[in-house]
């Protein structure tokens, strides 16, 4: 049963219950009342009629009337005070009787001061007796009867009417209850389309709810759930999308190596080559086969870069670590004509040894790819950042901001000839991501990179 | 015959004209778009017979290329490492002739090239090894200036290995190619073709067997 039904449906019984209580309460009360005010009436009345009738039965003549004469004048007596009413008794003998019922036992001395209602088949009598108050030897009682059925219908007709108002309002308030309790809970039904409506896929509603109690309340909250569902889900797609495209661009890489090193081979097979070609398509195989190696190691070591364990936090004194950079690219600097100039003003931070070096290696042959023959490559940290700068060819403006993308490579054959896979800044990338640095690069065109690592947390001791 | 290879990686394009010179083609190697392009609009290779060109590139991809190679009527064929089918699509339906995916085989690159050439009607007319021509439009064959009467299989064969001097082909290429797919396993015929012509033309040291492939017409001339 829906929530709006049980709730009309509680309200219309408790009202119902509520109101037939109250309401036959008040009718059983004025009821007693209106009992009590005929049988006063009815006893004020007899009073009077008894007075009169005393007056009356003092009469001196009475003591020679016959039978007859009495009877005629008791009827004369009682038709002159109280119409059909009343029963007049002498002693125990009923004298007279104008109503249409039979005193059963006129002996009955309660008869003297008694009022009573009495059930005499489906009618309500009311009987009210008095003494009459006469001189003399004889002893008069008049009983007062009269049919009160009315009343009780009166009762009755009341129980009736106030049950159906009862009824009716309870219905009517049934009714309302059903329309408001619609009308608060409608938002619940907008809030339960849209959680349905997410679930189906469309991750963008949300639940247009704007009222201010507790199920606004309810579908605010909703709806910052379902941002957050959209955002985290939106992240993962474009994780996802990202790491698509770097195989994409892996399985890309790893065709151009393998067409020459297939296309070399084939032609060594079966092409007549001259001797100088030969040694050529070898050394050619070579390299590719070189190149392939160093795509798969970078690749391995981006990939191992995800998880967090085979890292190494500890401190180290930068020094130390320029100290080793500068003697590993002691002969790459040589055999280019490079010069590096360092300077740290930096003491001890916490960081992987072995890929923080290989990060500053990394952009170190950078520069050293882009410098000319004497040029000049400056390593220096200070503050909370370490630079590299070079005085080389550059990074035209509109690369720059893909130059760390995996495999992305702005002079595709001049790096490939100085053995560049074009991994080698999306891993620097990742490396200062893990020592809570970013890279930031700058170049000028024809004067040169200048590749800075800035921390934006301090580790140091 | 030259042939205009855009491909920017020089290794690569090496491979290609190192081929292309073996089997008597004259490679003309570009290494990026915009070169290309401005070699193509100054008429730079007006007389090159087919362009192959490499669709990615630095500075313009290989499809932006397609209107300045057509305005200077040189066919096209891709040479490429994207093998999707839409890229491919996209560039037969640009109006290349031919699409051929990387990695490929050297036999495959110059039996499609031919058929380009040949379907273009830039197919070569005379072919020379040493001192013998191959008239393709009269049919004839001169060793020394004079005509060397060869049975048709004999000639066919003989202008199928000229067309791939320097490359071998292997016995079941050869027959598919000439004789058709029935022939196939029946190698010993095109053994005895190859003898014909080794005789008659004194091809000795010309039409050389290649151990376990076949036979190479060589002629590093």
């Amino acid at each position: 049963m829906k929530l709006r039904m049980k709730v009309s449906l509680i309200t219309a019984v408790t009202l119902l219950a509520g109101s037939l209580v109250s309401g036959a309460a008040v009718i059983y009360r004025s009821s007693l009342y209106t009992r009590e005010k005929t049988m006063e009436s009815g006893r004020q009345q007899t009073e009077a009629a008894a007075y009169a009738v005393g007056k009356e039965l003092e009469y001196e003549l009475m003591a020679y009337f016959t039978d007859s004469t009495l009877a005629s004048y008791y009827d004369y007596v009682l038709q002159k005070y109280g119409d059909s009413r009343y029963i007049l008794i002498e002693g125990e003998e009923v004298v007279c009787n104008r109503t249409g019922y039979e005193v059963k036992d006129p002996a009955d001395m309660r008869w003297a001061s008694r009022s009573v209602i009495q059930r005499s088949g489906d009618r309500y009598l009311l009987l009210v007796g008095r003494k009459v108050p006469v001189s003399g030897s004889r002893e008069y009682k008049l009983l007062w009867i009269q049919d009160i059925t009315s009343v009780y219908e009166d009762v009755y007709r009341q129980s009736l009417f106030c049950f159906g108002i009862c009824a009716g309002v309870s219905f009517l308030a049934a009714l309302l209850v059903y329309a408001a309790v619609g009308r608060v809970l409608s938002p619940m039904r907008e809030l339960q389309r849209a959680a349905q409506d997410i679930s189906g896929g469309d991750l963008a509603r949300r639940a247009g709810v704007r009222s201010r109690d507790e199920i606004g309340m309810l579908a605010r909250s909703f709806n910052e759930m379902a941002e957050r569902i959209e955002g985290q889900v939106a992240a993962l797609s474009q994780e996802s999308e990202r790491r698509r495209q770097m195989l994409g661009s892996l399985a890309h890489e790893m065709k151009t190596p393998m067409t020459s090193i297939m296309g070399y081979a084939d032609s060594l097979l079966h092409v007549n080559l001259r001797e100088e070609q030969r040694v050529r398509a070898l050394s050619h195989i070579h390299e590719e086969c070189g190149r392939l190696g160093r795509l798969g190691s970078k690749l391995m070591s981006l990939l191992g870069m995800y998880d967090n364990d085979s890292i190494q936090m500890e401190e180290v004194a930068l020094q130390e670590v320029f100290d080793r950079v500068a003697r590993a690219e002691e002969a790459h600097l040589r055999e280019k004509g490079v010069t590096l100039r360092q300077s740290c003003e930096m003491g001890v931070r916490r960081m992987d040894r072995d890929l923080f070096e290989s990060l500053l290696i990394n952009l170190i042959d950078n520069g050293i790819k882009a410098s000319r023959e004497g040029g000049v490559i400056e390593l220096s940290a200070s503050g909370e950042q370490i630079t590299i700068q070079d005085h080389g060819c550059g990074i035209p403006e509109q690369e720059i901001a893909r130059v760390t993308e995996a495999f992305y490579m702005v002079d595709k054959a001049r790096s490939r000839r100085e053995g560049g896979s074009g991994l080698g800044l999306a891993l620097c990338e990742r490396i200062a991501q893990l020592h809570e640095a970013k890279l930031r690069i700058e170049s000028v065109v024809g004067e040169g990179t200048t590749v800075t690592i800035v921390f934006y947390k301090t580790f140091t001791s | 015959m030259r042939i205009l290879v855009i491909e920017d990686d020089v290794v690569i394009s090496e491979l290609i004209c190192m081929n292309l010179e073996a089997a008597g083609y004259e490679p003309l190697p570009v290494f990026d778009g915009i070169g290309a392009q401005q070699g193509i609009r100054d008429g730079m290779f007006d007389d090159a017979a087919l362009a192959l060109v490499d669709v990615m590139l630095p500075g313009k991809d290989g499809f932006a290329l397609m209107e300045d190679l057509q305005a200077a009527q040189i066919p096209v064929i891709y040479l490429t490492a994207k093998d999707d089918v839409l890229s491919k699509v996209h560039g037969l339906k640009s109006g290349a002739e031919d699409y051929i995916v990387k990695p490929f085989e050297i036999l495959e690159l110059l039996v499609r090239m031919e058929k380009v050439l040949k379907r273009t009607g830039r197919g070569r007319e005379r072919i020379r090894v040493r001192d013998v021509v191959i008239d393709l439009k009269e049919h004839s064959v001169t060793k020394a200036g004079e005509r060397v009467s060869l049975k048709p299989m004999e000639y066919e064969l003989l202008v199928t290995l000229a067309e791939h001097k320097n490359v071998a082909l292997s016995r079941e290429e050869l027959l598919s190619r000439l004789w058709g797919t029935d022939y196939v396993g029946e190698t010993r015929t095109v053994d005895v073709h190859i003898g014909q012509l080794r005789k008659k033309l004194d091809f000795h040291d010309v039409i050389r067997t290649v151990s376990k492939t076949g036979y190479r017409l060589e002629d590093l001339g």
